[in-house]
Parts: C-alpha cells; sequence; structure tokens
C-alpha cells in the first residue's frame, strides 16, 4: 500500500501482518485437531493439547487484529459495513440448509409428530423469554450506538457491556433448557426431532457466542478509549442479523 | 520472485497482506495439490491396467486403497488445485491490477483466506500420515461416509476450511470490484476477467455455504449421533446429495467461468482484437449466475425421483448451453481477421477451444434422462467432465501462468520447452480420455478398480489411457520445471512483452512492487483494456 502523497514515489515497502497466520493457527489446533482429537481417536491428550495451543493463538489473533483494524488506516474507509451484508448471505444459506434438512425430515414424517421420545410437554414459555432477551439485546446495542454518534464514549462501553450481559444470559437459558431435556433423555440422537431441535439451536447459539465476541472485542477496545464507528456498527449489524434469525429458529422449531 | 524493494525477506512473505504475493501463495500451494492429486491419478490408471489386481495389495483389501486414491485425486484436484488456482492465484494477483487498485478491499482477510486454504492442504495431506484414511470420494455421499472406517473429520475440515477460505474471498474481492475501481472506469470497461471472477464470486458465495452446511451435518451423524441421512430414524439419504450438488454443480460454474476469463484476455491479447460480442457475454455470464442455481437434479437422475422433476430439470440442464454458448461465439469470434501470435498461451486457448467443444457436446446425451441412465455412471461421464472441467480449466491455469510469466516473475519462460510440455499434455490428455469415451458407451463404470466381470477388450483401452496418463506426466514435469528455472534463470522480460493494452501491463513495472501502480490510475469514457484498432 502507498502512503506516499508526493505523487512520484513508490514506497518500497511490503505490508504484512501476523494477525491471519495466528488466527488461522488458532482455528487449525482449537477447532480442527480438538474436534478429530476426542471425537476421531478418542485421545484426551491430542485434545488438551490442540486446545491448549489453539485457545493463545486465537485470541492473540484476534486482539492483534482488533488493534491494527484500530490504528490502521485503510486503502477506501467504510467498505466493511457493504462487505458484511455480503457475508451474512452466505450465512443465511447455512441456516437455509439446516431448514432445510429440518423442513425435509417434517414433511416426510407426515402425522408421525413429534416422534416418539420427545418429551409431552416442551416448554414454550422459556422460547418467549429468549426472545425478548435477544431482541432487548438489540435495542441496547442501538442505544450504545446512539451513544457512539455523540461520541459519549463511556455510554457506549456501558451499553455495550448490557447488550454483552443480556447475551450472556440468553446462552443461560440455552444452558439451562438444554440441561433439562438431556435430563429427561432427550439428547441429539433420540429422534428426527431432537436432531433438528439440537442442531439448529446449536448452531443458533454459536452465532451468540461469535457475536458476543465481537462484541467483547469492541468493548476492549473502548475500555483503552478507543473506537471506529465501522467496527461498532458491523459489530451491531451481525448480532441483529443473529436476531432475527432467532425468530425463524423460536418459530420453526418450537412452536410449529 | 524479484521485487523492486529490497532482496527476499522471509517474514515478507509469510506475513504479506499484498495481494500479489498472496496470489503466488495460492499458485505455490495448487500446485503442489496439482502435483500430489496428480500422483494418485497415476495411481489410478496404473492400477487398471488390468482388470483384476495390478498394483493394490489384493483383491480383498485392494478397493480400500484405491478408494483413497480417488479421494484424494478428487478432493485435492478440485478443492486443492482448480478452485485455488482460478479464484485463489489468478484472482489475486490480477484483479488488483485490472481495475486499478492498489489492494483488496481487505488485505488482511485476503491473507487469512490463503492461509486457511494452506490449512486445507495441510489437512488433505494428513490423508497419507493418519492410519485411517478417508476413502470417501470427494462427494463423501452417505450412508458410506457415515459407516466407513476411513476418518470422515479430515474430509469434512478441508472441505470447511477451503470453503470458508472461498467465501471470505468472495466478500472481499466482490467489494473490491464495485468499490475500488480506478475513477472513470464503467462496468462495460472491465476486463472479461474481472467480469469472470465477479459472476464466478457471487455463485461461490451463494453456494459454498450450503455444501459446509451438508458436510457438517455429516460430521454430526458420525461423530454426534443425530440422524439427518439415516432413514431408519426419520433422516434422508438423498438430502445429502440434493444439499452437495446443489453446491457442486455450481462449482462447475465457478471454476468455468474464470477459466473462460483467461483465455479471453489471451485470446484479445494474441490476436490484437476486441472481445468480439462483448456485452452478449458478458450477459451470458450473468446468465450462467441465474441459472447455476437450478441444474443440481441431473447429478440424481438415479436416485430417485418424480419423471416431472426429471424432465424440469433436463431443460433447465440443457439451458446452461445457451449463456455458454454465447460465450463460446464471442471467444471464437474474438479470433475473426486477428493477427494472431501463436505462443504457448495461445497453444493452450486453441486447445481450449477444442476441449471446451468436445468436453461441452459430451455433456448434453449426459443431461438428457434418457441417454443418462445409461452413460451416467459410467467411463463416459469420467471422461466428459474430465475435458470440460478438469483439462480445461487446468490448461487456463497452465496458460495463465505462461502469460502473465514475464509480469509474474520479470523474466520470460523458455519458449520451446513450454511448446513442448504443451505438446507432451495435449496428446496425452486425448490419449487418455478418448479410449475412456469408448469403453464408456459400452459400458465401462466409472470408479471400478476391479472390472474383471466387463468384456476383456476393456483392459486394452485402460492400457492405452495409462500410457496416456504418463505422457501428460512428462507434459507437466516440463511445463514446471521450466517455470522454477525461467523465474530464476529466464531472460529479463520488458513492461509489456505481448503488447496488450490491459492495465496490468500498461501501467505497471515488471515484476509491480508495493500499490502495484506509480500514480493513481484514472481512465476515460473511450479507455478499454482490449484498444486494438
Amino acid at each position: 500500500m502507498m502512503k506516499s502523497a508526493s505523487g512520484h514515489a513508490q514506497v518500497h515497502h511490503w505490508e504484512t501482518s501476523v494477525a491471519p497466520m495466528l488466527v488461522v493457527g488458532g482455528v487449525l489446533f482449537l477447532v480442527v485437531f480438538g474436534f478429530i482429537g476426542w471425537f476421531s481417536y478418542h485421545s484426551a491428550l491430542m485434545t488438551i493439547l490442540s486446545v491448549g495451543i489453539g485457545v493463545p493463538l486465537l485470541v492473540a489473533g484476534i486482539a492483534k487484529w482488533t488493534s491494527e483494524g484500530l490504528t490502521h488506516k485503510p486503502l477506501v474507509e467504510g467498505l466493511s459495513p457493504v462487505a458484511l451484508p455480503i457475508f451474512i448471505v452466505s450465512e443465511v444459506f447455512i441456516f437455509l440448509s439446516l431448514f432445510v434438512a429440518y423442513w425435509t425430515m417434517r414433511l416426510s414424517a407426515g402425522g408421525d409428530w413429534p416422534p416418539a421420545g420427545t418429551p409431552t410437554e416442551m416448554n414454550l414459555v422459556l422460547p418467549i423469554i429468549m426472545t425478548v432477551i435477544l431482541v432487548a439485546s438489540s435495542l441496547t446495542y442501538h442505544v450504545a450506538e446512539l451513544k457512539l454518534e455523540h461520541s459519549d464514549l463511556s455510554g457506549f462501553r456501558s451499553w455495550v457491556l448490557i447488550s454483552m450481559l443480556l447475551g450472556l444470559l440468553f446462552l443461560g437459558c440455552t444452558t439451562y433448557e438444554y440441561g433439562h431435556l438431556l435430563h429427561q433423555n432427550f439428547t441429539p440422537s433420540t429422534n428426527a426431532y431432537s436432531t433438528a431441535f439440537y442442531s439448529i439451536t446449536g448452531f443458533h447459539a454459536s452465532h451468540v457466542l461469535v457475536g458476543l465476541g465481537v462484541f467483547l472485542a469492541v468493548w476492549l477496545a473502548a475500555v483503552r478509549g478507543m473506537s471506529n464507528k465501522y467496527f461498532a456498527f458491523c459489530a451491531g449489524l451481525y448480532w441483529h442479523f443473529v436476531d432475527i434469525v432467532w425468530f425463524f429458529v423460536a418459530t420453526q422449531v418450537y412452536y410449529w | 520472485m524479484s521485487t523492486t524493494s529490497s532482496g527476499f525477506k522471509l517474514s515478507e512473505w509469510i506475513f504479506t497482506t499484498d495481494h500479489k504475493r498472496i496470489g503466488i501463495l495460492y499458485l505455490i500451494g495448487s500446485i503442489a495439490a496439482f502435483a500430489v492429486a496428480g500422483l494418485m491419478a497415476l495411481l489410478i490408471r496404473l492400477e487398471q491396467m488390468s482388470p483384476g489386481p495390478t498394483i493394490v495389495s489384493d483383491a480383498y483389501t485392494g478397493g480400500d486403497q484405491y478408494n483413497v486414491w480417488l479421494y484424494f485425486h478428487g478432493a485435492a484436484m478440485i478443492l486443492g488445485f482448480l478452485i485455488p488456482g482460478l479464484t485463489g492465484f489468478a484472482a489475486n494477483y490480477l484483479l488488483p491490477l485490472m481495475i486499478g487498485a492498489k489492494d483488496v478491499a481487505f488485505p488482511r482477510i485476503n491473507a487469512l483466506s490463503v492461509w486457511l486454504f494452506w490449512a486445507g492442504i495441510v489437512m488433505a495431506l494428513l490423508t497419507f500420515v493418519v492410519p485411517d484414511k478417508p476413502d470417501v470420494m470427494w462427494t463423501g455421499y452417505p450412508p458410506y461416509s457415515i459407516k466407513t472406517g476411513g476418518n470422515l473429520a479430515l474430509y469434512v475440515f478441508t472441505v470447511h476450511l477451503i470453503g470458508f477460505s472461498s467465501i471470505l474471498a468472495s466478500v472481499n474481492f466482490l467489494v473490491t470490484i464495485v468499490y475500488m475501481r480506478a475513477p472513470g472506469m464503467g462496468w462495460f470497461q472491465l476486463n472479461m476477467f474481472t467480469w469472470s471472477c465477479f459472476t464466478a464470486l457471487i455463485i461461490q458465495l451463494v453456494f459454498v455455504p450450503v455444501l459446509a452446511a451438508a458436510v457438517t451435518l455429516l460430521l454430526m451423524d458420525r461423530y454426534l449421533g443425530t440422524h439427518f441421512y439415516d432413514p431408519a430414524n426419520g433422516g434422508d439419504v438423498l438430502l445429502y446429495q440434493n444439499l452437495f450438488w446443489f453446491y457442486s454443480h455450481p462449482a462447475v460454474y465457478v471454476i468455468f467461468l474464470p477459466a473462460m476469463g483467461i483465455f479471453y484476455e489471451i485470446y484479445a491479447t494474441m490476436a490484437k482484437n476486441p472481445i468480439f460480442n462483448y456485452k452478449a457475454a458478458v450477459y451470458g455470464m450473468c446468465g450462467i449466475v441465474l441459472i447455476s442455481g437450478e441444474v443440481w437434479v441431473h447429478h440424481l437422475y438415479y436416485s430417485g425421483m418424480p419423471d416431472w422433476i426429471r424432465i424440469g430439470q433436463m431443460v433447465t440442464t440443457l439451458l446452461i448451453s445457451v449463456p455458454v454458448g454465447l460465450m463460446t461465439i464471442s471467444l471464437f469470434g474474438t479470433l475473426y481477421r486477428g493477427a494472431i501470435t501463436f505462443n504457448t498461451p495461445m497453444y493452450y486457448g486453441t486447445a481450449a477451444l477444442y476441449l471446451l467443444i468436445v468436453g461441452g457436446l459430451t455433456g448434453i446425451p449426459l443431461a438428457m434422462t434418457v441417454l443418462s441412465v445409461h452413460l451416467g455412471e459410467t467411463s463416459f461421464t469420467h471422461a466428459h467432465f474430465h475435458f470440460i472441467m478438469g483439462i480445461f480449466a487446468a490448461f487456463s491455469v497452465f496458460a495463465a501462468v505462461d502469460f502473465w510469466f514475464p509480469k509474474i516473475s520479470g523474466r520470460m519462460l523458455n519458449e520451446g520447452q513450454a511448446k513442448l510440455g504443451f505438446w507432451f499434455n495435449f496428446i496425452g490428455v486425448n490419449v487418455t480420455f478418448w479410449p475412456l469415451f469408448i469403453i464408456g458407451v459400452e459400458g465401462m463404470p466409472r470408479r471400478y478398480w476391479d472390472y474383471s466381470q466387463f468384456p476383456a477388450h476393456f483392459a486394452d483401452y485402460h492400457k492405452v489411457a495409462t500410457v496416456g496418463a504418463f505422457i501428460v506426466a512428462i507434459g507437466m514435469a516440463l511445463t514446471i520445471s521450466n517455470w522454477l528455472i525461467s523465474a530464476v534463470k529466464g531472460k529479463k522480460a520488458e513492461d509489456n512483452p505481448w503488447g496488450s493494452k490491459s492495465l496490468e501491463w500498461t501501467h505497471t513495472a515488471t515484476p509491480p512492487g508495493p500499490g502495484n501502480f506509480a500514480e493513481d490510475v484514472v481512465v476515460d469514457a473511450a479507455w478499454t483494456p482490449y484498444n486494438y484498432r
């Protein structure tokens, strides 16, 4: 990238960043080798080693990446708010595939639904509470963004923190629900409904977790007195997307 | 590769965020994948020399060994070589130069993409290290993939890593093309290669996630006990085939489009002609994007479905010949009354036209339901898709390296050796695949290692095909060694040895340094990359 303002001078300088490779290393060890160690080779040692190597790499990579993103000036500013929706298109298709799998099983089951093994009374109040929590967190994050617009960094920090706590509360509800259902012997392998239920809600919950990770990065930067409106906007956009997906999850998986 | 800055520094390569260096990293990875997957092809061909066990150890475990070769050949050629060679190497190196940008929109995400791809290559190569080698082809169909002793997780994570890399690259390049074109550069002033990547990346963005989801469900069925593909518990085996081909047929166009884009560039430059029917070809590419999502069911003709779906899908599958036809005519027409220079890239270009026609026309009977039932699972299909997808696209990668070699390395190739390599490659692929077309029609099934229950004369055709594969191996040894040697010892190249009008030749140093252009590029309404008249 050229930084020169003088026009004719070619800058003899190759841009580098350690962050991407750290992130790839982190993902490779934490997710891939961790999974294979545990599920393919049933080796606790391999799993612990992989996770032990992967987590620090990933955290270091994301930290480095965030700090570079907040300090370096990109070639063209303000492109991330258009890039993230494009990325979300691909996310939509992942969720769509999961729903297609669910609908296929559901519709081919005919009248046999829910299949044997499903608890007679699923808790249908909890999803409403979870919906309220998630919508509230979207709203609180919106307030945070308004604070940032008015350059109120400490207000921004507090409202991001509130949004994060609501997100954590949502994951707490999921954990409680899973524990309750597992206790009733409703596990991923019980039947077609449990297969779809755990996969779809679990995949959504993993997105909540990623969204919380992004909030954490935004928040930590704000604690250090740094902020970037595009970064904050993207974090919010992703969170709203996760929120909207939840409507589909709740209506399809719980109430249909 | 020498640069305009100081000498070679390893950290400036492995931590680079520069699109040109990332492109070269893609090229190294994809050629490595090609080489290993090519060795697997040789093993497959050697095994088929005779009807029973030839090089596998015995009739009982032979199938397992053979399946691992098939797995690696298929997965590495498609996911490790063709896609990263085109939308990885070529798009990375060329797109920002062609649109007059200093880099891509998100250089760090670009670096993330290339190393995710390398991580995928590492996962694929682990096949040769682990005791439970994956043996699920590149398709991973259940229920076999869920029941086999082979390591399914390696396959799934290879797909995940390379898939995630592709999705990020799609986002990055789409934004780059839309927002970072040089001031004044309108949509119909773009290079054909830029257009081809733009359309291919849209397909990639939308369809790769579906593949990722399909294999994720596979992973969960195998290791977490879910029942997505388990009919005994309310699942559906065909669900996988649908999800898989919903991605994997469009993946053919992710490969085909940039391959065509490369040949357009070579044709225009070597014939010194503007692109014939530029707009029609662009609309053809957009048409492929629109239709690509409606053709996948022809992969499931014999998996069971109502006739009305078969017939509907036959129509949509045949329909894709229309945009492809538009593109082909435009490619052909670009040569009309041109002053054609026949160097190695143009040799590959000419061969591509032949491959396109043979591979394209043999696709038509396969799209037709009645003929497809007879031909679909035979080596006719095997030869068809090797022509149109494998060799056509592979030739485009070789042509791209040869064509842009002076710009990338700053040196000229040894033209004689390159041409010799081309002839070995071209003759080799014909000797390999024509016999397979013929015995395919006579009923030689795909994927079999032991065909002793079939007519004895099949073995003769297989022997010829095996000879062909080794001719290609010689050709590739000549080609790749030429790249390596010429990059160090070749004659110094001028800035624009082919007299091209495209920005990457006219406005950059050879090879381009950091920041690509000495001054910001601005173009006017009269500028086109094909302004040869």
